[in-house]
C-alpha cells in the first residue's frame, strides 16, 4: 500500500478515491468470506443451499453497501453520528415493542426484504457516536466527570434496551466495545478500576435479580459443562468432541462427523468455527485465526494513519468490536466464556451480522481513503 | 520536538485538527508540551489494547491447541451423573446380586378433586367416568358433592389419563405429583422383595423390612438373589405343581459359604403390583411364603442332622451296627421303617434306607438334652434368622422327653421353616461352619458371621452320606450330571387339625452341590403333591422334590459357573466313597430297591 501523505483527500476526485480504497483489505474481507461460503456448504452436506448460496448474496450487496460508504465523506458520517445513532435506538425500542418473536428474545425487525437485527446495527452506531463525541475532546475534558456523563448516557440507552430483549452476548459486546473507546480517548485508569469493581460488586446481585434463568444455565453450564452433559451443557461437550475429533489436520473438508451427524448444534450459525476446527484442524483454525489477525491489524493501521480523531476512534472502535465479535465467538465455542449468542463474521450465517460488519468495514476503509481530511473540533464547517 | 512518522507506534492522537485550523496542508505535524503527554499517553494506551488483544488471541490459541491436539486431562464425562441427578425417589431401587432391577420407582401423578370447586358434579362425574370407566359414578357423585376439600378420584394415572382429564377442563380437578412402585419382574420374585403401598410404605418381603433404607438412602438396595437362577426354581416349581397337582410348592439355592440366598421362590405367588388381600387359609394364599414363614415337620431331612449330631458327639461311629429288624414300640407309638430291611445296619445304611429305627437308635446314643442342645446350636429353637418380616417361629416340644427325641431323629414333633434347615444344610455341609441366611450381598467376604455347629471331619462325612443317597439310595433322581449333588429326601405327612393327614404330604429334598466341595445348598419342597402314572402312585420326596432338583441344578449349575466333574473320575470316587470302593464289575450297588407296586401304609417315610 503506497501513502499519500499530503494533500487533502476531501478535495480527492472519485477516481482518486477509488484508487485509494485498500483493495489488499478488501480482498482479505473476500477471502475470509470464501471461508465462510466453504462453511456453509459443507454445514448443508455439501449443497449450496440453503446458507452459501444466501450468504454468497448477502455478502455481494454488503461488498456493494461496504464500498459506497468507503467513498462517502467521512465528514458526513460524522454528521451522520447522532442521527444514525438516534434511528438506531428508535428501532430499538421498535424491537422491545413490536418485534417478532424469536428463540425466546424480541431482537429482529420484519422489514420485509430483511428482518433487521438492530442491535447489531447499534454495535456500529454506538461507536461513531462515541468517536463523534470524543472527537473534539482534549486530554482535560476527559478528565472531568460531568463531560463524561454524555457518553455514558449514549452507551448505557441501547445497553438497557438489549438486555431488556433479552440479549446478554450483545449488551455485553456494547460495552465492552464503548470500554475501549473510553480507554483510548483518554479516561483516566482509576475510573475504569472503579467501574470494574462496581460491576463485580453487581454480579452476585444482578445474577440474583436480573439473570434470566437460561443465562444462569449457561453461566453454570460453563462452570461445569459436564454437570449436565445431555441439557445445557450439551453445546459445550458436543464442539469439545468435535475439536478433539478434528486434531491436528481435521478430517477434511465436508468430513466431519460432528457437523454432518447433527450432533452439533448451530452448526451453520454460532458454531461454525467448530465445524472449521473439525474439518481443517488445529492447523487450518490457527490459519483462518491468523488470516483474521491480519484484518485486525489492518484496522489499526488504518486507526493509525488517520490524521483525525474521530476517524482513529472509529477506527479503533469498530476494530474492537470485530475483535470481540471473534473473540467471543471463538472463545465461547472452545468453552472459555460461557455460551452466548454472538455470529463468528464473515463466517457464521446471518443476514444482519453480515451486513453490519460490511458496514464496519466501509467505515474503515472510509476512514482511510479520508484519513488526511480537515476536521474543526466540532468536526464541521470543513465539509 | 517529535517527529511523527505514519506507523502504528507513532500516530498523533493530539489530533491533526488542531493544527489543522490554518486549513494549511501540514504534512509533518509537530507537537509539544500538552499534546506530547497526550501522545505519549496515546501510544501507551493502543499499545494496552494490542496487549489486551494479542492475549485474548493467546488464550484462544492456546485452547484451541489443547482442544484439538491434546489428550487426557479432561474430566470424564459421564452419563451416570447426569442421570443420577434427575429426580429424587421417594423409594430407593431394589436390585439383584447382578444389579437387574427388582424395584423401582416411577414419577406419576394422582386425580384428586376439592368438591367445594366442582361447579357441577353430574357432569363431572359423567366426563370422569367416561375417561376413567373403572369409576364407580355412585360413590364419585357421593365424593364430589361432600363437603370436604379434598377427596381421591383415581391414583396413579397414566399420561395419557392425565391428558385427557386436561383436556376435559374441569374446575376443581387437580394432580399430584405422586411415585409408583413398579416391578419388573413381576412375580418372579414377590415373595422376596415384597410390594410398598399406594402411599410409599413397605408392606412384605424387603420393602417393608427396609422402608427406612429405601426411603433415606438413594442407593439401590442390592440383594443377594439372582434373577436367572429365580427364574429356574420359579419355573421347575411351577411345573413341579401343575404335575402332582400340589397346592404349593417352595424351593431355594443357597451360597453355602456366605449364607447368600440366591434364590428363593414360594408358588403360588402373586403380581406385586395388585397384591392379593390376604387370607386365613395359608395353604392356598398366595402371599404366603412357605420358605420363611410356613414352618413344616420336615421328615427325613432331618436325618442330615441327626447323622451329624451322633457322628460329631463321638458316641456313634460310621462303622456302628444297629439293629433294625424290629419296630420300636414306645407308649402308644410305633416307630417303624418305609423300607423295612429287617436286618443290622451301620451309619451308611441308615441314611441310604432313612431308616427311622436306625435314627432312633442313633439318638439314643446321644440323648436328649444333647441333642436339644444341638437342635438350639442349628438355630432350629428361635425364630428364622432373614431380613424379611415374614419369619416363622418354629413349633418344640417342651418337655423335650425321650420320646419327643424318638421322633425329632427322623423329623417329626418339631417344625422348623425351610430357610432354617437350608442355613443348617448350608453349615452342615461346608465344613461344619454355619452361616446365617440373607438375602442381602455380603460385600466383605472377609467379614461373614458363622458359628461352628460341626467339626470339618463330621462334615465330610455326612457329605459323603449325602452323595451317597443320590448314587445309591431314595434321590437318584436329583443328580445332574457332572454336578454331583447330594442329599436327603423327606416326606412328611402333614399335621392336620389334630392328627396326621391321610393324604397330605410335604415332598422334599434338602442336599448340596458339588459334593465333594459344596459350593451351593439347594432345597425343594412340594406342598401336598399327588402320585401319577410315571411316579406310579408315589408322591414321595424322592419321586417328586429329587427329580425337581435334578433338573434345576442341571440349570443353574452352569450360570454358577459350577465346573461340571466326571462322578467316575477316581479322586472323585476317593472323596466320596464311604467305604472302598467295589472291586471292578462287582454291580453298582442298589437303585431304589424293590418298589411296592401299592402303599403300604399311611406312614411313608423314606
Amino acid at each position: 500500500m503506497t501513502l499519500d501523505i499530503s494533500g487533502d483527500s476531501a478535495a480527492l476526485s472519485f477516481t482518486e478515491k477509488l484508487g485509494q480504497i485498500p483493495w489488499s483489505f478488501v480482498l482479505l474481507i473476500t477471502a475470509v468470506a470464501c471461508v465462510g461460503f466453504a462453511m456453509l456448504y459443507s454445514a448443508a452436506n455439501g449443497q449450496f443451499d440453503p446458507w452459501a448460496s444466501r450468504q454468497m448474496v448477502r455478502f455481494t450487496v454488503g461488498l456493494g453497501l461496504m464500498l459506497f460508504i468507503a467513498m462517502v465523506d467521512i465528514r458526513i458520517w460524522m454528521k451522520m453520528a447522532y442521527p444514525l445513532y438516534g434511528l438506531v435506538m428508535v428501532l430499538l425500542i421498535g424491537v422491545d415493542l413490536f418485534g417478532s418473536m424469536g428463540k425466546g428474545a424480541q431482537r429482529w425487525i420484519d422489514l420485509g426484504f430483511v428482518q433487521l437485527q438492530p442491535s447489531e446495527i447499534m454495535k456500529i452506531t454506538l461507536v461513531m457516536a462515541l468517536a463523534r463525541y470524543f472527537h473534539g475532546a482534549s486530554l482535560e475534558d476527559t478528565g472531568r466527570i460531568p463531560f463524561l456523563l454524555v457518553p455514558l448516557a449514549i452507551v448505557a440507552a441501547p445497553v438497557a434496551l438489549v438486555l431488556a430483549q433479552p440479549n446478554l452476548g450483545t449488551s455485553m459486546m456494547l460495552i465492552m466495545a464503548s470500554g475501549a473507546m473510553f480507554f483510548l480517548s483518554g479516561v483516566r485508569w482509576w475510573k475504569f478500576a472503579l467501574v470494574i469493581s462496581a460491576v463485580l460488586i453487581a454480579i452476585p446481585l444482578s445474577w440474583q435479580f436480573l439473570l434470566h434463568d437460561y443465562q444462569r444455565d449457561r453461566v453454570e453450564t460453563f462452570l461445569d459443562p459436564d454437570s449436565d452433559p445431555l441439557g445445557t451443557g450439551y453445546h459445550i461437550t458436543q464442539s469439545k468432541i468435535a475439536f478433539g475429533s478434528g486434531g491436528l489436520m481435521g478430517k477434511g473438508f465436508l468430513q466431519g462427523t460432528q457437523s454432518h451427524l447433527n450432533f452439533l448444534p448451530e452448526k451453520q450459525t454460532d458454531f461454525i468455527f467448530t465445524m472449521l476446527a473439525e474439518e481443517f484442524g488445529l492447523v487450518g483454525s490457527i490459519s483462518f485465526l491468523l488470516l483474521y489477525c491480519m484484518l485486525l491489524l489492518f484496522g489499526f493501521i488504518i486507526a493509525g494513519r488517520c490524521r483525525h480523531q474521530f476517524g482513529r476512534l472509529l477506527a479503533l472502535g469498530l476494530t474492537v468490536n470485530l475483535f470481540l465479535y471473534l473473540f467471543i465467538n471463538v472463545a465461547m465455542i472452545m468453552g472459555l466464556i460461557p455460551v452466548v449468542g454472538v455470529p463468528l463474521p464473515l463466517i457464521s450465517y446471518g443476514g444482519t451480522a453480515t451486513l453490519a460488519v460490511m458496514v464496519g468495514f466501509g467505515l474503515l476503509i472510509s476512514v482511510h481513503v479520508h484519513r488526511d481530511v480537515r476536521m474543526s473540533r466540532r468536526g464541521l464547517g470543513d465539509l | 520536538m517529535t517527529e511523527i512518522n505514519y506507523s502504528l507506534t507513532g500516530f498523533d492522537l493530539a489530533g491533526g485538527d488542531r493544527h489543522g485550523q490554518s486549513g494549511r496542508p501540514e504534512p509533518r505535524i509537530r507537537v509539544n508540551g500538552r499534546a506530547a503527554g497526550a501522545l505519549a499517553m496515546g501510544k501507551s494506551r493502543l499499545v494496552v489494547m494490542m496487549a489486551a488483544f494479542t492475549v485474548g488471541f493467546g488464550a484462544v490459541g492456546a485452547k484451541l491447541v489443547d482442544a484439538t491436539v491434546s489428550f487426557g486431562g479432561a474430566k470424564e464425562p459421564s452419563v451416570a451423573r447426569a442421570a443420577a441427578r434427575t429426580m429424587p425417589q421417594v423409594r430407593a431401587d431394589i436390585v439383584d446380586r447382578n444389579g437387574v432391577l427388582l424395584a423401582t420407582s416411577l414419577h406419576t401423578a394422582s386425580l384428586f378433586a376439592d368438591p367445594k370447586l366442582i361447579l357441577d358434579a353430574n357432569e363431572a362425574v359423567q366426563h370422569l367416568t367416561r375417561v376413567l370407566p373403572e369409576l364407580d359414578p355412585v360413590a364419585l357423585m357421593a365424593d364430589l358433592k361432600s363437603d370436604k376439600r379434598f377427596v381421591w378420584i383415581k391414583r396413579n394415572l397414566s399420561p395419557r389419563q392425565q391428558q385427557e382429564i386436561f383436556r376435559l377442563g374441569i374446575p376443581g380437578l387437580n394432580f399430584q405429583r405422586e411415585e409408583r412402585r413398579v416391578y419388573p419382574q413381576g412375580n418372579l420374585a414377590a415373595h422376596v422383595v415384597g410390594f410398598s403401598g399406594v402411599d410409599n410404605n413397605g408392606l412384605m418381603g424387603i420393602e417393608q423390612a427396609f422402608d427406612t433404607r429405601l426411603k433415606e438412602n438413594d442407593e439401590p438396595l442390592r440383594l443377594s438373589i439372582d434373577v436367572r437362577l429365580q427364574h429356574v426354581l420359579r419355573k421347575e416349581l411351577v411345573n413341579a405343581v401343575e404335575e402332582f397337582r400340589a397346592i404349593g410348592a417352595a424351593g431355594m439355592v443357597m451360597d453355602v459359604k456366605t449364607g447368600e440366598i440366591l434364590g428363593m421362590v414360594s408358588v403360588p405367588d402373586f403380581d406385586p403390583h395388585a397384591p392379593p388381600p390376604p387370607q386365613e387359609e395359608q395353604d392356598t394364599d398366595p402371599r404366603f411364603n412357605r420358605n420363611t414363614l410356613g414352618v413344616y415337620e420336615m421328615g427325613s431331612t432331618f436325618k442330615i442332622f441327626n447323622t451329624a449330631m451322633a457322628l460329631e458327639s463321638g458316641q456313634v461311629h460310621m462303622n456302628d451296627m444297629f439293629d433294625a429288624t424290629r419296630p420300636i414300640r414306645i407308649g402308644r407309638f410305633t416307630i417303624s421303617d418305609f423300607h423295612p430291611e429287617n436286618k443290622w445296619m451301620d451309619v451308611a445304611d441308615v441314611f441310604k434306607h432313612s431308616s427311622n429305627i436306625g435314627s432312633v437308635k442313633m439318638a439314643m446314643e446321644v440323648g436328649p438334652q444333647a441333642q436339644k442342645d444341638f437342635m438350639a446350636k442349628l438355630g432350629f429353637l428361635r425364630q428364622a434368622n432373614l431380613e424379611v418380616p415374614e419369619r416363622g417361629w418354629p413349633m418344640v416340644p417342651n418337655p423335650w422327653r425321650e420320646v419327643n427325641m424318638m421322633t425329632i431323629s427322623f423329623g417329626h414333633g418339631m417344625s422348623v421353616s425351610p430357610v432354617h434347615l437350608m442355613a443348617a444344610v448350608g453349615g452342615t455341609v461346608n465344613g461344619g461352619v454355619m452361616h446365617p441366611a440373607t438375602l442381602l450381598v455380603r460385600d466383605n467376604v472377609n467379614e461373614i458371621p458363622g458359628t461352628r455347629i460341626i467339626s470339618e471331619k463330621t462334615s465330610d462325612q455326612v457329605r459323603k452320606l449325602m452323595r451317597l443317597v443320590v448314587t445309591e439310595g431314595t434321590a437318584t433322581k436329583a443328580d445332574a450330571a457332572g454336578y454331583l449333588v447330594g442329599g436327603k429326601t423327606g416326606t412328611a405327612d402333614k399335621v392336620k387339625g389334630r392328627s396326621y393327614a391321610a393324604n397330605a404330604r410335604i415332598s422334599s429334598f434338602a442336599g448340596a452341590f458339588p459334593m465333594n466341595d459344596p459350593r451351593y445348598a439347594i432345597y425343594v419342597m412340594v406342598d401336598e403333591p399327588k402320585g401319577t402314572k410315571k411316579t406310579f402312585g408315589f408322591a414321595t420326596g424322592g419321586w417328586v422334590a429329587a427329580p425337581t432338583v435334578g433338573n434345576i441344578v442341571a440349570q443353574i449349575g452352569p450360570l454358577l459357573g459350577v465346573k461340571p466333574q466326571d462322578a467316575n473320575a477316581p479322586e472323585i470316587i476317593q472323596a466320596l466313597a464311604i467305604r472302598p470302593p467295589p472291586a471292578p464289575g462287582s454291580g453298582t450297588g442298589a437303585q431304589v430297591a424293590a418298589i411296592p407296586v401299592t402303599m403300604t401304609s399311611g406312614e411313608d417315610r423314606d
